[in-house]
């Protein structure tokens, strides 16, 4: 088997396992088994990044979520989207700034696709959980990252970082 | 760049690929009771209205397409060569 092979096969289960869990959980707590994903992706968000830069701009900051994603082989490629009607990429809202992420190729999806289970449950929840932890070590800021169409080949999100509040201790 | 392209003799005017679509690339034409294509450069290429749509009348062309998993690793294997 290639080392590709391999890589894929390791990652399928225990993608599979994790999707089984979080549809397991859902049924037996409801909504709480979100609050657990979330803290699961918040934690890898954290370890991840512990070593990252620190960088103001929200762009640039996502930018190095991706890089700390792929360094450690997580199937979670996204980019940021504007409508061609839209200026700028980055939106001033009350809370923060707000930018719209497309994600395309997601090993939460497509595990969960392999047993029909459904989207944004928890296991959706873990992802946003993850940018929670890395950009509050790359930003300072808390975020919030939104599902607002979960599609069948890309999903469509809006993540808030909270700069109106206070920063984080570093 | 995505292209979405509707066949206009097949839409029902259902209105699910407008009521879908979470970037607005739809719009509907009352008089005609089709819907209609409003900008194609906003679609992501979802998918979404393609798979609702009960007449299979909407196409996309230059969408990047997930690499699925697979359960059989043989199948997988043949798949690898064209990633
Ligand atoms: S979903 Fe299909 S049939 Fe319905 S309005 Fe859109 S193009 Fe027409
Ligand atoms: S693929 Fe998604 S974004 Fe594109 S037109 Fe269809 S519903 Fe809209």
């Amino acid at each position: 088997m290639s080392e590709t092979d391999s890589l894929r096969s390791d990652l399928l289960e225990a993608m599979n396992f994790l999707g089984a869990m979080a549809a397991g959980l859902e049924e037996a707590l409801g909504d709480p088994s979100k609050s657990i994903s979330y803290l699961a992706g918040e934690k890898l968000g954290l370890q991840f990044s512990s070593g990252a830069n620190r960088v103001d701009d929200l762009q640039d900051a996502l930018q190095e979520v991706s890089s700390i994603l792929y360094k450690n082989h997580c199937l979670w490629a996204f980019e940021p989207f504007k409508k061609k009607s839209e200026k700028e990429m980055v939106h001033l809202s009350q809370e923060g700034e707000e930018i719209m992420l497309v994600f395309r190729d997601c090993m939460i999806r497509q595990s969960l696709f392999c047993y029909g289970h459904p989207q944004k449950g928890s296991l959706c929840n873990m992802m946003f959980g993850f940018f929670s932890g890395a950009l509050k070590n790359i930003t300072g800021y808390s975020s919030r990252l939104e599902i607002v169409h979960a599609g069948e080949n890309a999903c469509y999100k809006r993540l808030t970082l909270f700069r109106k509040q206070n920063p984080l201790p570093a | 760049m995505v292209h979405v392209e509707i066949n206009e003799s097949g839409c029902r005017g259902c209105r699910m690929c407008v009521d879908i679509c979470p970037t607005e690339v739809f719009e509907f034409d009352e008089p005609a009771r089709k819907a209609r294509v409003r900008e194609s450069e906003d679609c992501i290429g979802c998918l979404s209205c393609s798979y609702l749509c009960p007449s299979k009348s909407i196409t996309h062309s230059d969408f990047p397409v997930v690499k699925n998993f697979y359960r059989d690793l043989q199948f997988c294997r043949k798949k690898e060569a064209f990633l």
